[in-house]
This record gives structure tokens, sequence and C-alpha cells, in this order.
């Protein structure tokens, strides 16, 4: 998610919703990871409001109070589950505490296994080969955990700094070509392949950016589709600019929900 | 922690010793109202209003700690900021260059792993050994006096007790809220007796301070604070001997640490 869900606030709760259809299972255990923000209290407590109140498992992994929430072996937690979510914040501070404690190599086993990954922001870009981060203040292009090739920049609408620096380190090699993506907006991997892009609101832009291999970049807006319980776009909202969306149908919904490990 | 001794221009010492404040819990967070620890502290910065930066880093920067933090050392006393690691694209932009101009670290409780990873993606590692060995006086509880030492025995944050590493600026092991948290006396016991490094256990409200790597007193908040220092010998068995605590609620003769001897380890 280029941003969106819970904790941000959105209204519709149409892409966290997607996260426990892909898991293909009545009653998901699904984890929340909030490390990127320092595991804040606010970041939980918005994730139990909304997953409480679905047919699933929810928990909170916290790396900065492991003793307070009686969970002894964070991995292992992880492994058991059928999706995890990430939460945003600080991708740098999140991949290094993640090391510490052996996360990286659990997100790995456990995507390996067909368990769903999913998040925003940093929750989004650390799955790629690289991103761009503002964690050092300024946005620079910072390395992911290389499950999927390519790049990301999240707030493509949020926050628009983010887009001529990611621009630039993808004309330049910095980074691979990758996606830009809004908020309310997301990519959705099937093993290593992007099978579509989906949103939560009308509007919601994912841009492929390339480089073109003389040393500038190519932008090229994908089409993205409309899940069910999406946001209809405001009046007035200027949608011109990218690709008509068209919502999703309840054959494609029956595909997407098809199960576990059927990447493999 | 690899390295440190390798680092080059840091033979520049200035006047100030570097002195380290390690507490087995309490300050401010754990003690309110109760200022002695941190009062104590800020005298060893011998500076009229001293410059103190708080890293709640190992609570994952958080905002009721911040706040505490800023209530406690109010600006009459003290000239108060802190760096918050995950949200850098507010606040000092540049954390070394900021440590190295302070009086005083303090460094909040918390996750130590955690703790330590923030910390080196931001090279705060590097930046607060230069800031030590320049004579920024560095202090802290729990997962903020864990993090000096070579070796530590993790506190309730982490979960069970186990060995941890921390920055190694003192050559020593270390376990906090000894005695005060069920079973972290006896995990230290069998690390000691199993090969971690000798060290020191310090109970809540007591305090050790170092001068250079060397114990130069133990003080408290509390009357009855407890701290000792833990080893093994020959045998493998590991032993404990109480250290002199100095309740900082008594009228106290003063002594200048660059006058006085090391407390023999």
């Amino acid at each position: 998610m280029g941003g969106g869900g819970f904790t941000m606030e959105e209204r519709s709760p149409a892409l966290d919703r997607l996260v426990l259809t892909l898991t293909g299972t009545p009653v998901p255990k699904i984890c929340f990871l909030p490390t990127a923000s320092g595991d804040g209290r606010e970041q939980t407590t918005r994730f139990y409001e909304r997953f409480s109140t679905w047919p699933c498992e929810p928990s909170v992994v916290s790396l900065f109070h492991l003793g307070r929430d009686r969970i002894v072996d964070p991995a292992a937690h992880l492994l058991a589950q059928d999706a995890i979510y990430v939460g945003g914040g600080s991708m740098r501070n999140m991949l290094a505490v993640w090391r510490e404690h052996g996360i990286d190599e659990a997100m790995r086993l456990a995507w390996e296994r067909g368990v769903v990954l999913a998040g925003l922001s940093a929750g989004a870009m650390c799955w790629f080969q690289g991103g761009v981060t503002m964690s050092g203040g300024a946005p620079r292009p910072a390395p992911g955990l290389h499950l999927l090739d390519g790049s990301m920049s999240v707030h493509l609408d949020g926050e628009p700094e983010r887009l001529p620096t990611y621009r630039e380190a993808v004309a330049t090699g910095a980074l691979p070509d990758g996606y830009a993506v809004d908020d309310c907006a997301a990519l959705l991997f099937a093993g290593t392949q992007l099978r579509t892009c989906v949103a939560s609101r009308s509007g919601a832009r994912v841009i492929q950016v390339r480089a073109d291999g003389h040393g500038a970049a190519t932008e090229l807006a994908q089409t993205v589709k409309l899940l069910p319980g999406a946001e209809s776009s405001l009046p007035g909202q200027d949608t011109a600019a990218a690709p008509a969306a068209e919502p999703y149908g309840v054959s494609e919904l029956r595909a997407l929900r098809a199960g576990r490990n059927r990447w493999e | 922690m690899q390295g440190f001794r390798d680092k080059p221009n840091l033979s520049v010492m200035s006047t100030r010793p570097p002195q380290i404040v390690a507490f087995g819990g309490g300050g401010f967070s754990m003690e309110w109202g109760n200022p002695l620890l941190d009062d104590h502290v800020l005298t060893l910065a011998v500076v009229q209003r001293p410059k103190v930066c708080f890293l709640p880093t190992a609570s994952g920067d958080a905002d009721h700690y911040v706040v505490r933090f800023y209530r406690a050392f109010a600006a009459p006393r003290c000239e108060p900021s802190h760096i918050s690691l995950f949200r850098r694209e507010t606040g000092v932009g540049d954390p070394r260059a900021h440590l190295l101009d302070q009086d005083v670290i303090y460094v909040g409780g918390g996750s130590l792993v955690s703790l330590m990873g923030t910390w080196r993606a931001h090279e705060l590692d590097l930046a607060l050994y230069e800031a030590w060995r320049a004579g920024v006086v560095l202090c802290g509880g729990s997962a903020g006096s864990l993090c000096w030492f070579s070796h530590a025995l993790s506190s309730f944050h982490e979960g069970p007790a186990r060995q941890l590493e921390g920055l190694g600026f003192l050559p020593w092991s270390n376990a906090v809220h000894y005695c005060d948290e069920p079973g972290r006396r006896s995990a230290y016991l069998s690390a000691v007796a199993e090969g971690m490094p000798p060290g020191y256990g310090v109970g809540d409200a007591a305090a050790l301070h170092f001068v250079g790597t060397d114990l130069h007193e133990v003080v408290s908040s509390r009357p009855g604070a407890r701290a000792r220092y833990v080893y093994s010998d020959e045998s493998g068995t590991a032993s404990e001997r109480d250290l002199p605590v100095r309740y900082l609620g008594e009228p106290a003769v003063v002594t200048d640490v660059l006058d006085s001897e090391p407390l023999a380890a």
C-alpha cells in the first residue's frame, strides 16, 4: 500500500479487508508489526479497533515491549500467522530492529510458506530491493528486504517530495525500476509477479517508473481496480489524469481469494 | 562492539574525564518526585545550566516518556532537548553534532536489542563514543544502563532473561532491577558462572558512577538500595560482593573524581 488502511484513519476498510481475503482462510490469524513507528500505541489500538470486528485472530508483536506482550519468540509467532501486516514509519529503523531480532529472516520464511505479507509506507517498501525513505529527514533511497525485485515509492499524493528523489534514483540506477503509489492504492503480488493494482478510493494512482537507459526515467500510469467497498470520488475531484478505474467483479474477487500457497 | 578503539582523532581529551552513571532503575521515569539521581547527574556536568539531551530510543521514542523527561528536566535548571530517531523529519538535523554539544546524555529504558539496532542504523553508537571520550556525561536506567557495558543480562522488556551485547564502553557485564525482579539475580549469577564477564548487579534506586572504565562510587536515591559486584572464581562458581552505597539524601562531602582512587573491582 502506498498509504491507507487503518493506521491512516482511512474510512474505507477495503484494503484491510483484502489482506484477510487473500489468506483464503475463514478465520485467519493476522499479526500487526508497528516496529517502524517505534511500536506506537495508537497504531496498535487502531489495529484492534478495525480487526476485532472481523472474523480473524488479531495479535500484535511489539519488539520494544516483548516482555509486556508475553510473546516469547516473535519469529515463531510470525511463522504461525496467515497474514502479517506491517505499519508505517521509519523504514531504516524498522529494518535495523528486525535484523537484531531475526525478523528479516522470519519474514522471508513466512513469505515462502504462503503467509500473506502486507503493509503500508515503510511496511510496503520493505519487501522490495529498495524504496525512498524519510528516515533520515530528507527523502533518500534505501535498501529493503528484497523479497520482490524492483523498487517502490509511497505516498505519491500525500508526500509529493518523494517523487523527484525516486525519479532521480531510478534514472541513475541507484534504485531499480518500480512503482510510485498513491495513498489508498496498493500493488498485489503473487509470488514475485505483480498481479494487479487495487485501490480503496477512486482516483488513487499507481505509476510505473523506469530508467530509459539515457539517464532519465519514464513514467507510465497503471490501471487500478477499485476494491468492493471503496470510497467513490468526491464531487469535483479530478481523476482525469488516472486511467479509468473499473471496480472488481465478483469472479475476479473469487479468484483473488483462491487460497494460500496458490502462488507455487 | 568492534572498532571503537580503532577510531582516529579521539585522543583529544577534554579536561572533563569520560563519565557514565548507570542506574539499576530510578530517575524520573521510575521515581517520579524523587530527583536525587537525576540531580546528581546534573551536578557532574559542572556547568551552571547543563545541556541535557534525552534519547528515548529503547522505548521506540514513546511520546509520554519524552513529555515526562521535559517535565523532570525543566528549563530553569538545564537546557533540555531530545532526539527521536523515529521522527527524523522533524527535530534535530544532525544527531552527532547535537550529541557532541551536550553536557549530559540521558538514555531512557526499554528494549536493549531494539535500541542497539536503531542506534547503529543512525551511527549513534559512534557518536556516543565520541561524546563519552569528550567528557559528555552519559547516563540512564534499565536499557539506558545496560547499553554502556560489553555484556548485559536482558531486563523484562525482552521477555525471559538472556545474554545481550551492549556498546562495550565499559568492559564489564551489567544486570539491572537486580533483586527487584524475580529471577534476574539467579539468571545473572548463572550467566557469570557460565563465562559472562564479571560485572555489576544493580538494584532499583542505585547507580554506578564510572570515571573512565573504573567504578568511582555507587550512589542511591533511597536508603538501602543495593549494588553488587558479581564474579566467578576458578571453580566456575559465581560470587557476589556488596558494594558500599552512598545515599544522596544525606549531606555528603563531594569528592573530586580526578583525585580519588577508583573502587577496586
